[in-house]
């Protein structure tokens, strides 16, 4: 995250025993029922191109309709350890999801479902809207019906660097004189290309590595999801995968800060994104991967990531279109 | 010939009819509340400031052209220390901290460079009331080029004593960033939240407001728990004096780790003088120390190796 070297100035928590005090009804808040009624043209939107994504029974992301076919895409890292893939849209539930294609870049997954008849979003012609625009997103649904929060674009779209640079995902073992793996991150892309404890490290992008300055130096200038041609020996033999980079910060728990523990339920995948649109939509973790959209119900992003208590990232219509396209080639479409 | 203007023609002034509704009804009131936003927020935006102290970061808000800015008591944490303050584009000034409040976390800064800064007009006649659109900005988690201050949209939800609660979504380094009305007028200062998202507390402008002279004068008012009041004799140098026969003392040890090793202070230095004052015997070093309080600012003028040195440093705590 940004500002990292800062021991952020954080107030205290207190609550102050008064007499006299206003308040005012819940319907009448921002997120009320009452104020969120003003919204419900677009509502119907998330009613029809917004998908519930069901682990079982369980509410696990949100996702964006974007074919009539059943074709939706969704926040990868949150079905990680999702048993039964099912999906809702509108009030249908199908109950067999299959990922086609991920993209760990953006942390975008492709689904599909058997359903034809779909609404996919209409997508808006831009997302460089200027800040206080208001946008709409999921909030946690019930079984029929999409429910809705709104806010405004909070802040500059920009690139969200990797959380602590780009990392392999292996711990090597410090009393080895090679660069031996001692233990590979579940998460991480070495595992995905199949390294394994007591693999010796002998090259990235074809340059020599001797010792974990050198791997730092070879990754310091890449970019998480992007990946790395990575030489081992095992057994005596060479062998060379292709490594997808990953935020070190995402792979291994960081201390949280501060901010971290003042911010509940915030997405561990939040950072190493080309580029972001940022809102002030703060629903639960879990309503990530649906669209956002603006007031005329066009979508101008995919929320991506709920970086914190205040900020909220959604992926670009202008990249999220070229994304879907891509996944929609590469998955066989 | 002159005419004077009508007080009233003040357009841009009146209270937006959206506060007055319940909530918004349509796409007409919606898009009223939106373009209130926009419309303040650039001259908003350029008033609000990073605040970097030491380790630590909050946000504030420039009320004058001179550079008079509005903070917390929690970020100041004191009075008279140096700031630095950062504007939207990233231009870094230097700053001192005036007064603060200590129980109501109201705080005033001064830009002590020579400028013209863009500040944001105060609401005095305390028109906010219950359930009025309001928009937040801050530094949150520290400045960020890139990003910009954060802009949040919220409601008064409530206002109690000298509190006003919304639901615009503060988290650590807003604190001390400016709350503004539809119309974009200062109304409060972040100061606090709790574990729910619409629990955000800002400071009224009627507490910067009844304590302004002494916020200028750079009073220590009232007691925590926003900022708690420095105790003389509390600071710690960490070295060991004996007087020099050429004038001035002669170091004879400096403590591991302490504020005067971290100055880069070695044994056999010399000090001459101490915040102006000219040394000769060791008592005059502590006389100095006693009225002085952790965190305070020390200026040593001192020799090493025959060669002349001003150094600052900040008094850690005993």
């Amino acid at each position: 995250m940004h500002a990292n070297k800062y021991s952020l100035i954080l107030a205290a928590l207190l609550v102050l025993p008064v007499a006299a005090q206003q308040s005012l009804e819940s319907a009448y808040r921002t997120t009320g029922t009452a104020v969120v009624a003003a919204f419900e043209a677009q509502r119907q939107v998330l009613q029809t191109s917004s998908a519930v994504i069901l682990d079982d029974r369980k509410e696990i992301a949100y996702g964006v309709v974007i074919s009539a076919e059943g074709y939706i895409l969704t926040k990868a890292s949150e079905l990680l350890e999702a048993k039964t893939l099912g999906v809702t849209v509108d009030q249908k539930n199908y109950p067999e999801a299959k990922v086609l294609m991920v993209d760990p870049t953006w942390d975008v997954a492709l689904l599909k479902v058997e359903a034809s008849g779909l609404v996919p979003v209409v997508y808006a012609p831009t997302s460089a809207v200027p800040q206080g625009t208001w946008v709409v997103a999921n909030g946690v649904t019930s079984r029929l019906t999409r429910r809705l929060l709104a806010g405004i674009i909070s802040a500059k779209p920009r690139e969200i660097p990797a959380s602590g640079g780009a990392a392999l995902g292996v711990i090597l073992n410090a009393k080895s004189k090679v660069l031996e793996v001692d233990d590979v991150n579940e998460k991480s892309g070495a595992k995905e290309a199949g390294l394994q404890k007591g693999d010796v490290i002998l090259t990235i992008e074809g340059k020599k590595v001797a010792n974990v300055t050198d791997i730092a130096d070879a990754l310091k200038e890449r970019k998480a999801g992007t990946q790395v041609k990575l030489t081992y020996r095992r057994k005596g033999a060479e062998t060379t995968v292709d490594v997808r980079l990953a935020a070190r910060g995402e792979l291994f728990t960081e201390q949280m800060n501060r901010n971290d523990q003042m911010s509940g339920d915030f997405s561990p995948h939040r950072s190493g994104f080309p580029r972001v649109i940022q809102h002030d939509i703060l629903g639960s973790r879990t309503v990530e991967g649906g669209p956002l959209l603006d007031f005329d119900g066009h979508c101008i992003g995919m929320n991506i990531a709920r970086a914190n208590r205040a900020e909220n990232f959604a992926i670009p219509v202008e990249e999220l279109k070229e994304l879907a396209a891509r996944l929609m080639k590469q998955g066989g479409k | 010939m002159l005419a004077l203007l009508p007080w009233c023609a003040f357009a841009d002034d009146a209270r937006p009819y959206v506060n007055d509704l319940k909530a918004p009804q349509n796409r007409k009131d919606l898009e009223a509340i939106q373009n209130a936003v926009a419309s303040a927020l650039p001259k908003a935006r350029a008033a609000t400031v990073c605040i970097e102290i030491k380790e630590g970061s909050g946000s504030g808000v420039i009320v004058s052209a001179d550079g008079l800015v509005l903070t917390a008591a929690h970020v100041a944490q004191g009075v008279k220390k140096k700031v630095t303050v950062i504007l939207e584009d990233g231009t870094r000034l230097k700053g001192e901290t005036l007064g603060l409040v200590a129980d109501k976390d109201a705080a005033m800064i001064q830009i002590t460079e020579k400028g013209t800064y863009p500040f944001v007009e105060i609401d005095r006649a305390e028109t906010t009331k219950l359930a009025d659109w309001v928009f937040a900005l801050g530094h949150s988690g520290g400045f960020d080029k890139d990003r910009g201050s954060v802009v949040r949209l919220g409601r008064l939800v409530r206002i109690a004593g000298s509190t006003f609660q919304s639901d615009c979504k503060l988290i650590g380094g807003d604190s001390g960033g400016p709350l503004f009305d539809l119309t974009g007028k200062l109304i409060g200062i972040h100061s606090r939240v709790g574990a729910q998202l619409e629990s955000n507390m800002h400071v009224p402008m009627t507490e910067f407001i009844a304590n302004w002279d002494g916020l200028q004068k750079a009073e220590f008012i009232g007691e925590g728990p926003y900022a708690q009041k420095p105790v003389k004799g509390t600071g710690f140098l960490g070295i060991a004096t004996e007087p020099r026969p050429e004038g001035g003392l002669r170091v004879t040890k400096v403590g591991e780790k302490s504020p005067a090793a971290e100055a880069g202070i070695k044994e056999g230095d010399a000090l001459l003088k101490m915040n102006g004052v000219a040394l000769e015997k060791r008592e005059q070093m502590q006389d100095l120390l006693k009225e002085m309080s952790a965190g305070d600012e020390l200026t040593l003028e001192t020799e090493h190796a025959g060669k002349p040195k001003t150094l600052t440093l900040n008094l850690g705590a005993r």
